[in-house]
Order: structure tokens, then sequence, then C-alpha cells
């Protein structure tokens, strides 16, 4: 435990007023942080610099593993994972890292607090919210009298009535957050709350010291889309009101537009490129932020590839001479990988880059600038492709994806299906005769012809899973038919082979659908073997597979912890198509992943259809690779039907209210570049 | 799950299993070589028995009657609190038994604050200095902890601080400095245990991002570890204890007789070598009973320091 000598104020070591007289709020300075692995030191964050003034909203963007979470939790002092070798963080003018213990908490209590990314992981299950937000309270008011047993709550040791008075101001954090009816939420437990109200809950604890700073860490990447609105919407007003910095880590740009008024764009630890978000997004100079604004779905043609950025963030092992992205920069020329590319300083902001680049080059030189997003490797690929793009156009023009109007039997059809669940209350509510019962699924018609993508889109806890997993069979209809291929669906265990062939599911999460225990031959045979396959014939199978879904030989020993996101969920892709299913039902299947790599697994899907001549149910919440996918898409909220239709149609001209929220709730890109 | 529906499952498994401890103690009776009326009439007596005798002990203590109303009867009794009578002398049984159990209940309270204060500390220390010396020295130490016979630590103890420093009296029971010596030979033993318990169950919970939630409010990290951290930590360790609870009482004989201290095992090993078969039964029943219960009270507990485990089916 630390004991720290009785100071006043602030300690002796934070006497150093910062060096600069500039007003900044937060300033970092030349930040390094490494790792310690076994195949030695990774340098995680390598030489990062930016401030944040009063006020100020900036965002931090970029790939997952270039260090966006490294810097903002170094920003607090946060140590794991990871120590800072280099470079200053100062924050209201104390340098973090040479701060006292009690210096530091001083700063966390007061001046800077942050949000994390992760609601399961943010709230501490023992406790109640309300207890967690007015401990945060408590901390703010008396920072010095921090007594174990006063905060254990021990009778005799414990100010009862400053803890009432407390959980009475943190009913009104939490009615100032978005939470409803918050004085008879504030005894519940993090468990009794979804995943939208415990990163309130988080953002509470975090305004509840009243900071100057608040940095928060991908706050709305697990939730849905509507519920990231309306929670940014909240973020950006109480930000206003409290005249409050904002330090947001994302990888999504849309909610970059959205909020931000500048810009940090992050690589392999380094800083890219700085500037009004506007700017940067309008037109970017750096080739990487280029590269990134392209990837997304909304800028390709629908059911076309989108562009990728090949290659993946490197590993920041060593010493490394040059630009780190130079090995997937399409503006790349020999010099890059010999020196550190120089940064420069433009009216509005800092690139780094090599200085052809930054200032414009000559168009007659290759002008690799205006062809960005594209580089060679790529064009190559993007090349082949192309034919096959439009060889499938004109097939699919010849005969156009079956219809649901038309005569052809779907392959799945629900008729009026229902789903009633019992919801868990006590013994004392049943006799009441107060027992809730969920209407997950409520009376739904729909088809899915052989050959096209349905999109399902709604709100999380619209029904959208339980819809899905009563077409997979996993759940049975409280009342309604599931048919597939015209047979009724049977609950799991009672079904022939032969349907659990016809259906394979991709799950949102890799990391948690797969065995992590198997290597990834195995976890791909897993189905064929269930499927008696023998030996030879399965080996051969897993190798095909491995090949369709984009990955090598070498891949087949490794473990699930040893593949990256993207690399997993193409496994997850690869055993459910194991058995050449007819159907492929995709959970979300590219929500968990960063833009780049969604790109590619997008175009690995969409492949995967014309080769195999697959249908796809799609379930997801993100509308643009709803958009960019779906042939059809059906609304879902409350579990009904709300609207159905041709995609291009729904999504340009929603019908349905709810359709018109969850398009508006998208970030998009396009609003405030215009 | 539901909390009610749980509660009556887990009181109707605990009402089975006192029934077949029930059955099995009564059948201990019948474990007796030869005839349990003449053998403890022969000890009572210091002499064969005549027929007529055990003719009539039989009668006294209604062995002629058929087994199972034997049983009915003596399970009526018990019902009622009475355990029936020694054989050596008229005392009821459970008045012995509540004349010893203080003294037992004593010493497992002791040992279990004794275990929990050595324990508890020591494995969060552990655990927050994983990998340095402070680690290392609380592992040793528990490892010694838990290879250490008893009764062996027990004469340890009263040879330095009885014997050789007179800081505490070598045996009996009645004051407070007479309870120190068998508490700490017993909560030794099993803060070796918890020890180890306590560290892994805290090197779970250390990574957690809630912990940095805390942190980030300006919190100590003191409070961190002690409250936000222990509080999660503790679900399993007060699983293990309740099992452990088990192993006091045996604990609890062996010690009893180091220090001769007169209770509840003292009791029950006197009455092994006097063969005084219905206080062996009325021990042996008496501490199931007791071991059947305290495993009940810390599930309600654990139910109580994880919210989330009442919440068992949710739907969505
Ligand atoms: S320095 Fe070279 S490799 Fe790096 S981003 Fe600029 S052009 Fe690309």
């Amino acid at each position: 435990m630390t004991t720290t000598p009785p100071t006043l104020e602030y300690g002796p070591d934070d006497a150093a007023t910062p060096d600069d007289e500039s007003t900044d709020l937060l300033a970092v300075e030349n930040l390094q942080v490494q790792f310690g692995t076994y195949d030695g030191p990774v340098r995680a964050v390598d030489g990062v610099s930016f401030s944040v003034e009063p006020g100020e909203t900036v965002g931090i963007v970029g790939e997952s593993g270039c260090g966006k979470s490294v810097t903002a939790r170094s920003i607090v002092g946060l140590q794991e994972p990871g120590e800072v070798v280099g470079g200053t963080v100062h924050i209201d003018g104390v340098n973090v890292h040479e701060a006292s213990d009690r210096t530091r908490r001083r700063l966390r209590g007061d001046t800077v607090s942050m949000v994390f990314q992760d609601p399961d992981q943010t709230l501490n299950p023992a406790f109640d919210v309300g207890e967690q937000i007015a401990e945060s309270l408590k901390v703010h008011d008396q920072p010095e009298r921090q007594r174990l047993l006063d905060y254990l709550h021990a009778p005799l040791f414990a100010s009862r009535s400053d803890w009432r008075d407390h959980r009475k101001r943190a009913v009104e954090l939490m009615a100032q957050v978005g939470i409803d009816d918050p004085a008879d939420r504030v005894d519940d437990y993090p468990h009794e709350f979804s995943g939208g109200m415990r990163q309130r809950a988080g953002l509470a604890i975090a305004l509840a010291s009243d900071p100057d700073l608040l940095i928060a860490d991908e706050p709305t990447t697990a939730l849905d889309t509507t519920t990231q609105a309306q929670l940014l919407d909240r973020f950006r007003r109480l930000t206003d009101e409290r005249n409050m910095a904002t330090l947001l880590i994302t990888h999504d740009l849309g909610v970059v537009a959205d909020i931000c008024d500048r810009v940090v764009v992050l690589y392999a630890g380094q800083v890219m490129e700085t500037g009004p978000t506007d700017r940067v997004l309008a037109e970017p100079h750096h080739p990487y932020t280029r590269a990134l604004l392209e990837c997304r779905t909304s800028r390709a043609a629908r059911k076309q590839r989108v562009p990728t950025i090949e290659g993946a963030v490197p590993d920041r092992l060593g010493e490394q001479p040059g630009c780190p992205f130079a090995p997937r920069c399409p503006a790349a020329v020999d010099t890059c990988q010999e020196g550190k590319p120089p940064t420069f300083e433009r009216d509005d902001g800092t690139v780094r880059c090599r200085e052809g680049v930054v200032f414009g080059e000559s168009d007659d030189d290759g002008g690799p600038v205006l062809e960005y997003g594209c580089g060679e490797t790529q064009c190559a690929r993007e090349d082949s492709s192309t034919t096959s793009d439009t060889a499938t156009a004109t097939a699919r023009s010849a005969s156009p994806p079956p219809r649901p109007d038309d005569d052809t039997d779907p392959l799945v059809s629900l008729e009026g299906v229902s789903k009633r669940y019992q919801q868990a209350g006590g013994l004392l509510r049943r006799l009441l005769g107060t027992d809730r019962c969920l209407q997950a699924v409520d009376d739904v018609t729909l088809e899915i012809a052989a050959g096209e993508t349905l999109g399902l889109v709604g709100e999380s806890g619209s029904g959208k899973s339980t819809l899905a997993d009563l077409v997979t069979g996993l759940e049975t209809p409280t009342s309604g038919a599931v048919r597939f291929d015209g047979d009724p669906v049977g609950a799991a265990g009672t079904r022939t082979a032969a349907t659990l062939h016809d259906v394979g599911v991709v799950f949102q999460n890799p990391r948690s659908s797969l065995n992590p225990r198997l290597p990834v031959a195995q976890v791909i045979a897993e189905p064929l073997y269930a499927d008696g396959w023998e030996d030879q014939r399965r080996r051969d199978r897993v190798g095909e597979l491995l090949e369709s879904v984009g990955l090598s030989e070498r891949h087949t020993e490794r473990y699930p912890h040893e593949l990256s996101g993207g690399q997993l969920q193409r496994v997850a892709i690869a055993r459910a198509i194991a058995l050449e299913p007819r159907l492929v039902v995709l959970d979300e299947p590219v929500s968990a992943l960063d833009v780049s790599v969604q790109a590619r697994v997008l175009n690995l899907l969409l492949e995967l259809q014309r080769e195999l001549e697959l249908t796809y149910l799609l379930i997801s919440h993100d509308l643009d690779v709803v958009e960019h996918v779906s042939d059809r898409v059906v609304v879902l909220s409350n579990g009904e039907v709300v609207e159905a239709g041709q995609t291009e149609r729904v999504l340009a001209e929603p019908s349905h209210p709810e359709t018109a929220a969850l398009v508006e709730a998208v970030p998009r890109l396009e609003h405030s570049s215009q | 799950m539901d909390t009610a529906p749980y509660l009556v499952h887990r009181f109707g498994t605990s009402l089975v299993v006192l029934a077949g401890v029930s059955v099995v103690t009564y059948g201990l009776l019948f474990l007796t070589p030869g005839d349990p009326a003449e053998v403890i009439l022969s000890q009572q007596l210091d002499r064969q028995p005549s027929e007529a005798e055990i003719e009539a002990f039989r009668a006294e203590h209604g062995m002629d009657e058929p087994v199972p109303l034997q049983y009915a009867d003596w399970l009526t009794d018990v019902l009622r609190g009475d355990l029936g009578t020694s054989y050596y002398s008229d005392a009821s049984i459970s008045a012995l038994i509540l004349d010893a159990l203080p003294l037992t209940l004593e010493l497992a309270a002791a040992s279990v604050v004794v275990a929990l204060a050595l324990a508890i500390p020591t494995g969060v220390l552990s655990a927050v200095h994983r990998g340095t010396a402070i680690d290392r020295a609380s592992q040793l130490g528990a490892l010694v902890g838990v290879s250490m016979p008893n009764f062996w630590l027990g004469y340890l103890l009263i040879l330095v601080f009885a014997l050789t420093l007179g800081v505490f009296p070598v045996a009996g029971a009645g004051s407070y400095s007479q309870l120190v010596l068998p508490a700490v030979t017993l909560g030794t033993g099993m803060a070796a245990v918890l020890t180890r318990l306590v560290r892994s169950s805290m090197l779970d919970v250390l990574d957690e991002g809630y912990l940095d939630t805390a942190r980030s409010k300006g919190l100590r990290e003191r409070i961190v570890v002690y409250k936000h951290a222990l509080r999660n930590a503790l679900v399993p360790v007060v699983t293990i204890l309740g099992v452990q609870l088990g192993a006091l009482l045996n604990g609890a004989v062996v010690i009893e007789i180091v220090f001769q201290r007169p209770g509840l095992g003292m009791l029950l090993v006197d009455a092994v070598f006097e063969r005084n078969y219905p206080v062996v039964q009325g021990i042996t029943l008496f501490t199931a009973v007791a071991f059947v219960v305290t495993n009940l009270l810390v599930d309600l507990s654990y139910r109580y320091l994880d919210p989330r485990v009442e919440l068992g089916g949710d739907p969505t």
C-alpha cells in the first residue's frame, strides 16, 4: 500500500510548473510505452505528442493494436499493461508520471475522469450501482479522507448521513446521464442493467467528480446503433454544459465526425496526422487516413468489393527504421523504408509522411496521391476481382436473384411465429400474478428465398437474435411454424443430420464462440467429425476450407488466441460452411472488427456467396453493413416486423418511424463534412 | 433459478441427508461386537452378568423390541431433543453435549478468526505482490502450514510458549489465555489452505476492468484492493470455508486432547474408549446435523456475496 509523506497540496515533486506557458489542459509529449513480451519489448506507444485545450473534444482514431487504449490509460497513469519509458504527460500542468500517488489520486478525483470500453467490465458486480456512483462523489468531496473502514461501511466507522447524501446525489447523476426511474434503479446491481445502462452508469461515475477532462475509451463500441446515438448525444450535451474537454478513443470514423472538434490519427503507436475533424475527414493528407476512410462500406457500390488496407498493423518489436505504414502504404517509395518520416506542421495540424505526399507531388510522377486507397498489390487484386465482379454482375442481371413474390418455393419461411419467455420473477410475484412474460418474437411472417441475403435490423432487444435462433432451430416457437425448404424445423435435438447440414452460423465474437483449447484445424473439422467423415477426407476438406477463406496451411496448428480478430472470424466462417450448408446465419459477423478488417471479411462473405450459392440471413446493427450486403431488409421492433422490403427502398425512404430512427442514428461522415 | 424454489430444493435435500444420517448413526449401535447389553453390563459390573441381569437391562433400555420400532422410538426421542442417557452414568446425553459444546464452539470460532486474520492479508499481499519475495515467502509459509500435522504444532507451541516462555498456560480451558494456543494451532492449518485460495482468487480478480474504474475515481489503492477486489475474491473463499468447517471439527478433536480441553472432542474420545455407544451416537448425530446446517448457511451467504447468483435463467 502506498504511504505518502504528509505534504501540503501538491508534493514537492510536482512543484515544477509546465515548461511551456500554453493553456493546454492535457499535453502529451513524445510519450513512449512498452510491453514486455517473451520476444522482447513491444513499442505500443512510440513517441506520441498531442494536446487538448479546455472545453475541446479531440478524437483518437486508428485500427486496434495502434496504441489508442494504451495512450489513454497512460494519461491517467493506469500502468497495466505496459510501462512508460519516455516522454511526459501533463494534466493541468502536473506531470502525471512523476507525481506522487497522492497527487495522482487528486488528479483522478478532481481533474480527469475515464469511461471504459467494455460495459461488462466497467462496474463491480458485487456492489449496487448507486454505491459505485456515490463512492466517486465521496472521493471527490473528501479526497484526503479515505479510510478503508469508512468505505467498507463498517458500523461506527462510517458516516451514515454522508452516504445517504451521496446516494441522493447519485440518483440525480443517474437522471442526468439518462437512466430512467433512477430512484428505483439506484439499488440495482450491474447485472440487472443492460449494456447501454451500464455505460451510462460508467459515465455517471466519471461525471461525479465534475472533471475538466473526460477520457472515453471506445465508450459506445459495444452498443447497438440507437443506444450508441443516444449515448453520444448525452455525451455531447453534458460535456458542452459543463464545458468539459473530452478525449474520445474510437475506431469509428462516424463517431468522430459526429462529436469531435479535432482528430489525432494513430498508427503503430505513432501520430500520423492531426487536424480539425472536418478537414481531416474531407481532405486527409496522410495515406493512412485516406485508406481508413476508403474502407467504409458506404463508399463502395452495393455488393461490390470494398477497398481494404492489405496487411496488418505491425508488431512493434525491436528497432525498425522507416515509416511503420510503409508495407501497406500505396504511396510508399524506397526512401520510406529507410528513415523515419518527418512530422510536418501544416497550418491546421500535423502530418507525418514524406515531404512529397504532404505538399502534393506533381501528377506526372505517378501521382500516387490521387490514387490513394489503391496500392500496387491491391490494384492487381482489384483488377482480377473486377473482372469477376462484372462477370457476376452480368450473370446477375441475366438471372436476377429470386424474389419472394416469385413462384419458386422460399428456402426458409416463417408463418405467424411467436416466441414468449417466462421471465425470472420471484415466487411472490408469481403468486400475485404480476409475473412478467417477455414477448421476444410476435407473430412474424417472412420468407427467405434461396440465394438472397436478408438483413435483419432493429435495436438490441428487438428480437433479432431470437428470430435467428428460431430459424436455426436453437429455439422452438411458442406458436406458428418455421419451415426450411418446406419441412418444419424441429428442435435441435430431434432434427435429422440432413437439416443440421443445411444451416451454418457465424457469431459476433469468435473469441467466445470458438473453443480456445483446440487448434484451428480441429475447430474447423469439428462439424465434419461430428458428421462422421473419415480422417483423410476431413483433412482435405479443412485444407480446402482454409484456402477458401483466405487462410494458409501455416494457420492450421495455431490456437485461437494466436490469431487476430479478423483471422478468427475467417476460421468461424470456414467452420460454418464446412458441411456445405445452404443457409448461413450471420449474427453481427463484423461488429467486433476494425473497419479495415471488416471490409476484408465482408468481401470474403460476398465472394463465398457467389461461389457457393449461399443464402444469408444477416443480423447487424450496423446499417452500413446491412445496406452493403443485403438484397432485402426486415426491420424488427419489440418482436414485430414493422417494415420489410428491398434494401435501397427501405433505407432510403423508410416508411416506419422505427426504421427512420435507425437510419437517423447511424453516425455518418457525410453529415458533418458538408 | 428463483430464490424461493431454490430454498425449497435446498431444504429438501438437507432433510433427506439428515434422514440418512439418522439411520446410519442408529445403525452404529449394531456395530458393537457381541451383544451390546452383555458387553455394557460386564463393563459396568466388572464381571460376567447373569442372563436375568441382561434381560432386565434389555427391557430397561428398550432393546427387546423389533429394530424398526426401536429406531422409531429413538427418532421420536431425538426429535424431542432427548438423545438418551449414558451407559455409565445417568446423565442425559443432550446435557453432556450442551456442557461440552461451548468450549468446542469457542475453539472453532477463535480458530476461524485466527485463520481469516492470517489468510486474508497474507493472501492479498501475496497476490498484489505476485512473484516478489513477499509472495514466495507467503507461499512457502502456506506450504509449511499445510504439511505440518496439527498436534505436532500444538506440542511445539506448548513447548515454546507455555513451558519455555511461560506466556500461556499449558492446558485446560475456561480463560482466554487458555484459548490462545489451541486456537492458533487449529487456525494456522486452516489459514494455510485459505491463504492459497485467497491468493489465487485475488489473482483472478486483480485483472478485472472494474478495478480500473475504481482507480480512476481517485480511490486509494488500499480501498481498491480491500474493498473492490477482495469482495469479489471472497466468494470462492467462503464456499471453501464452509467445507473447511467440517475439517475444523475433526481438528478440534485432536487439539482438545493435546490441550486437555473438556469439549465435544474429548467427550467423544472418552466415550469411544469406554464403548459408551449412546454417547458416540449422540455426538455423531449432533455433529452431522451441525455440518449440514452450516453448509446450508454457507450456501445462502454465497448468494448474498455474489448478487448475480440470484439471477440464473435470464431469457435474453
Ligand atoms: S512516409 Fe512513405 S510509407 Fe509512410 S505513409 Fe508516407 S508515403 Fe506512406
